[in-house]
């Protein structure tokens, strides 16, 4: 439709603008179908909860919280005589055994989360999309390694690469994110993603657009792809997940060499033995309710979109 | 008359919705003798399979069945306690669906599952008794016996009909419910199936309520026949009175959007106007917004479901030709 | 079938190699090379360091390297740990694996019979409160940091309530007199399991084909006589005392994988219930007269059962994880505690081994449960 209107009038719109006006009346609408599944609201609210909780920190710091003491990293707070405390009023969740603030790591850290949820997914989106456009498209041979390819990819197990990678490299979040993001961005989701492409395919106005004497590059870059947006858009959701999942499992482990994060955070719980202790809950229990949630949060948010992009598990 | 073997008097069945009530029976009375076939033509979506559906008590959740009483010999149903229920089911009328293409459970052998209801309904049976009964059946409706150990994928559709057929006659119903048994179907497979089970019907003298939307087929099977509009039952007789005499404005109507049965050429009428919308049934007479002679009392009265002799039952203010004289 | 199978045992294979090549060619990408990591010791002079890579032939091109390391490896010859310097590669994996293999399939059997007999009993009962706290159990064991629910669940059963011990595979102080090796014992506990359940498993199947009367007894006495039998041998040995031992501290690690992969069982198999109840074969088995529960086990259940299934091919990579950090919180000694700390030390032949049998453990599961798919639907077994 979109390209319809583009092409045959001759007043010049330009194709970005007619498509992003669709885009946003089909967020609209759909918009008004996410809102009715509860499940999916909680899950953005808390998704929004965190993203305010990361924006708080920078302004917290150059405000009311004393860089010397507060600093996530580095603070260090000499008012009190033994390291780990339990929460007070200057320190809402207590300190870690380094006399750091909890509050102030947790927060810190969530940024550093959502950067890498949202790198990796972004690889993963770009590749799977990509692979899947390409494979859908062109069929044959081309369809059938990349497929291969990505049924092996999916026997891969996922966490034990990353351990005997961060064994052998230092990994840090950037890295992470990019082992992550091809890891899945070849796998599971490619397939998900070629089977709607080849619906798309099979359009008329990508059949058009060929007629028109668009180059393939033209068709699966212009054409399909924008139509896969969706799509890719709810398992960016899922990859996200995973990707804070993975990071925390392995700085838990000690195998990052990633400074602060909620992984680190229990790590750090580990290594000074506080780990099964009653007394101390408060430096396991905040992060690893803020890794569950905010996981949670990514997961329940794809599978409410998945119910607005997949009209087969509506309920009737 | 002897006593039917089934009969619905004042059914009414409403599904609830988001949008509202959908009033898909509404006051529908009719019965069922011994070795008869009943026909039952409507529209689309004017609730034909819904009657079939309170008959066997196998309606969805939101269903409610807000009146009436459905007799089968002195059974009443609707009032039945469900393990009751279950023996009737099956036992005593069984049903072949509209979607009878996807009745048969894809896991299962096609005989196995029609030994399932033998060994339910008939009990002590053993094995190999079931498995001659089912020869038996296939025989009947014109498959090979070595096909039942065969799984439904590895049926065409024809076949899958058959078998269908087949597993519905098993337990020796009373009453054979058949929802459009044959839509889904080519045109030649179609006759072939419906020859055959006419033929069935016939030779074991089971009665029959075959519900389809096409009266054309309505007429190649049914002895006596229903037209339902929009929830209601609207005319009720034999076969050849429904096409020779039809009384209701909307029986005339389909009458006359078919080829006569007796060959004659008739023009092509097509009903005017958009099927009724069930969520909000127009006011008296449900068909007055379609309906040519409509007048001011087909707006504001429901007509009464009357009997104009010789068992033809209508439901109109201004019928079309009454010549069975004075009743 | 018997090409199907044999397909796909092509293409496992070829999905081996593969994985051992990328993870080959990784490995060796890095900088510096094994026998840099071996010599690390300064005192060693550079000629011995010189003498060391020619011996472990590290000084031939990349792609001949690789064919050896394969051909060894298709010969069982995977090296030596640094750590324990000089056991085998494979003797350490051959202690450990059955270990894993112990842990794995049991909660991954349990989890999926207790995820998918609730999740089909759940999705009869829609509504309520049930149908609430069902999916927000499920959602959270699904979505749980699972070394928190490890911790937790330690917390729970070892410190607070002091039922079970906290980790480990045995508790050494009981074990000072045993007259053999705990390895020993844990192999006759697994021979015995197998043959009790294949007792179990053949009673019930042909219980199903006598009459009536007799399947209750029959299958009371295939439960019973593994039982008895068990206990006697365990008794008579006298090795009761150690397998108990060893069994007390699997029960956590089972119980937490178990729960783990129970959520996304349990809420797939809901889903998958509520949309094969729209069939219309499920109305024609009720049309048929059938009770509730027969239409529910044999008619939808049945047929819910084969996207599950899939399901759990799906989530297998997440079982593997699950599986790793669980035998690392434990301090079970498999596969996976050992993955982690040779990774953690460096010990590069012994990370390669065991990621390569976790490679294999995968492949292998996947086999199996393209082969139960197969079994379970007919469409693809005679296809
Ligand atoms: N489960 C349901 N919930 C709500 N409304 C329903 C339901 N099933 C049917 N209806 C409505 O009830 C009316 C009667 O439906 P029914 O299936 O009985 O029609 P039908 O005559 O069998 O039509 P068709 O020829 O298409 O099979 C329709 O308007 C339909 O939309
Ligand atoms: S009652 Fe009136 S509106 Fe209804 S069919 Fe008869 S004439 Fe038409
Ligand atoms: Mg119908």
């Amino acid at each position: 439709m979109a390209e319809a209107t583009a092409t045959t009038e001759h007043v010049y719109v330009p194709l970005w603008r007619v498509r992003l006006s669709l885009f946003w009346k089909s967020l609209r609408t759909n918009w008004a179908m996410f809102s009715e599944n509860p499940i999916g609201l909680i899950g953005l609210g808390v998704i929004l909860f965190f993203a305010l909780f990361a924006l708080a920190h920078p302004i917290l710091m150059n405000t009311i919280w004393e860089p010397r003491v507060y600093d996530p990293i580095s603070g260090y707070d000499m008012e009190i005589p033994f390291h780990p405390s339990p929460p007070s009023a200057r320190h809402l969740l207590g300190t870690d055994p380094l006399g750091r603030d909890i509050l102030s790591q947790l927060m810190y850290s969530t940024r550093y989360e959502f950067a890498l949820g949202i790198l990796s997914a972004v690889v993963t989106v770009v590749i799977a999309t990509t692979i899947g456009a390409v494979s859908a498209y062109y069929g044959g041979i081309i369809d059938t390694i990349l497929m291969r390819l990505a049924d092996l990819v999916i026997m891969v197990p996922f966490l034990p690469i990353l351990i005997v990678l961060s064994a052998l490299t230092d990994v840090g979040m950037i890295e992470l994110a990019l082992v992550i993001g091809l890891l899945s961005g070849f796998g599971g989701t490619t397939i998900i993603i070629k089977s709607q492409a080849l619906t798309i395919k099979v359009k008329p106005f990508i059949e058009a657009a060929r007629v028109a004497g668009g180059s393939d590059f033209h068709i699966i870059f212009r054409h399909m792809i924008p139509n896969l947006l969706p799509i890719s858009l709810l398992y960016m959701m899922f990859v996200v997940t995973g990707a804070i999942f993975s990071e925390a499992v392995l700085s838990y482990f000690g195998l990052t060499t990633i400074q602060m994060s909620w992984g680190i955070m229990i790590n750090t719980t580990q290594l000074f033995g506080y780990l099964l202790r009653f007394d101390t809950w408060y430096l396991l229990i905040p992060a690893s309710l803020a890794i569950t949630l905010l996981c949670a949060a990514f997961y329940l948010v794809g599978r409410a979109l998945d119910e607005v992009v997949n009209p087969r598990l509506r309920r009737r | 008359m002897t006593k039917p073997l089934l009969s619905v008097e004042n059914l009414t069945m409403h599904y609830t919705t988001r949008g509202g009530e959908v009033a898909a029976v509404d006051d529908v009375s009719f019965s069922l003798h011994e070795g008869e076939a009943l026909g039952l033509v409507g529209e689309s979506g004017c609730g034909k399979t819904s009657v079939a559906m309170s008959i066997l008590r196998l309606l969805p959740d939101n269903a409610r069945i807000l009146g009436g009483q459905i007799w089968l010999g002195d059974l009443e149903l609707l009032s039945l306690p469900e393990p009751e229920m279950q023996k009737v089911r099956w036992g005593r009328i069984s049903m072949i669906f509209q979607a009878a293409m996807n009745s048969l459970n894809p896991v299962y052998r096609v005989g196995d599952q029609i030994i399932e209801a033998l060994e339910l309904h008939w009990g002590d049976i053993s094995r190999q008794q079931a498995r001659e009964r089912v020869a038996e059946l296939y025989q009947l409706v014109g498959l090979d016996p070595a096909l039942m150990d065969r799984y439904p994928h590895e049926y065409s559709g024809g076949m899958r009909q058959r078998a269908v057929i087949a597993m519905a006659l098993a337990c020796n119903p009373d009453v054979i419910i058949a929802d459009e048994p044959t839509t889904a179907l080519d045109v030649i497979v179609q006759d072939r199936i419906l020859k055959r089970l006419t033929e069935i019907q016939k030779k074991i003298g089971m009665a029959m309520i075959y519900i389809s939307h096409d009266i054309a087929v309505i007429a190649e099977v049914s002895h006596r026949v229903g037209v339902m509009y929009a929830g209601k039952l609207v005319e009720l007789a034999n076969t050849v009175n429904i096409f020779e005499r039809p009384l209701h404005p909307y029986t005339a109507g389909l009458m006359a959007s078919i080829p006569s049965i007796h060959g004659e050429k008739r023009d092509l009428v097509t009903l005017g106007g958009e099927p009724p919308n069930l969520l909000h049934p127009p006011s008296g007479c449900r068909f007055h917004p379609r309906c040519a002679r409509a007048t001011g009392i087909c707006i504001e009265q429901e007509p009464p479901f009357q009997d104009y002799g010789n068992g033809h039952y209508a439901a109109c203010w201004h019928p079309m030709e009454v010549d069975y004289g004075s009743h | 079938m018997w090409r199907f199978l044999g397909r796909r045992f092509v293409q496992m294979l070829i999905t081996l190699l593969l994985f051992q090549a990328v993870t080959y060619f990784l490995i060796d990408a890095q900088p510096g090379d094994i026998a840099d990591l071996l010599t690390l010791d300064p005192n060693i002079p550079p000629a011995e360091r010189e003498r060391l890579r020619a011996q472990l032939g590290l000084d031939r091109p990349p792609a001949e390297r690789f064919i050896t390391y394969i051909g060894n490896f298709y010969r069982g010859n995977l090296g030596v740990s640094f750590q324990e310097y000089p056991r085998p590669v494979i003797d350490i994996i051959k202690e450990r694996l059955p270990r894993t293999v112990v842990l794995f399939l049991t909660a991954s059997i349990l989890s999926f019979w207790t995820g998918f007999v609730t999740g089909k009993i759940l999705a009869w009962r829609r509504g309520g409160w049930i149908e609430y706290a069902s999916t927000i159990t499920g959602v959270t064991l699904y979505t749980v940091f699972t070394p928190w629910f490890a911790l937790m669940m330690i917390w729970l059963f070892a410190v607070a309530l002091n039922w079970l011990p906290a980790g480990k595979f045995l508790d050494p102080l009981k074990w000072l007199d045993a007259p053999i090796s705990a390895n020993a014992v844990f192999a006759r506990m697994i021979w015995s399991s197998f043959f009790a359940l294949v007792i179990v498993f053949v009673g019930f199947w042909f219980s199903n084909r006598v009459p009536r009367r007799q399947r209750l007894v029959l299958r009371a006495a295939s439960l019973l006589v593994p039982l008895v039998g068990m206990l006697l041998y365990w008794r008579l040995s006298g090795l009761g005392f150690y397998a108990w031992d060893i069994a007390r501290h699997l029960i956590l690690p089972v119980l937490t994988v178990t729960l783990i992969a129970y959520g996304g069982t349990m809420l797939l198999t809901r889903t998958s219930m509520l949309e094969t109840l729209r069939e219309d074969y499920v109305l024609t088995a009720r049309a048929k007269g059938l009770p509730d529960k027969v239409v529910r086990d044999k008619h939808v259940a049945r047929n819910a059962l084969l996207p599950v299934w899939t399901g759990l091919v799906f989530s297998l990579g997440n079982s593997v994880s699950g599986g790793i950090i669980t035998e690392t919180i434990f301090s079970w000694p498999g596969i996976g505690l050992t993955l982690l700390n040779s990774a953690l030390v460096a010990d590069i032949p012994v990370a390669m081994g065991t990621l390569t049998v976790v490679g294999v453990m995968t492949l292998i599961s996947h086999l199996i449960a393209d082969i139960g798919y197969a079994f379970l639907d007919p469409r693809i077994r005679y296809h």
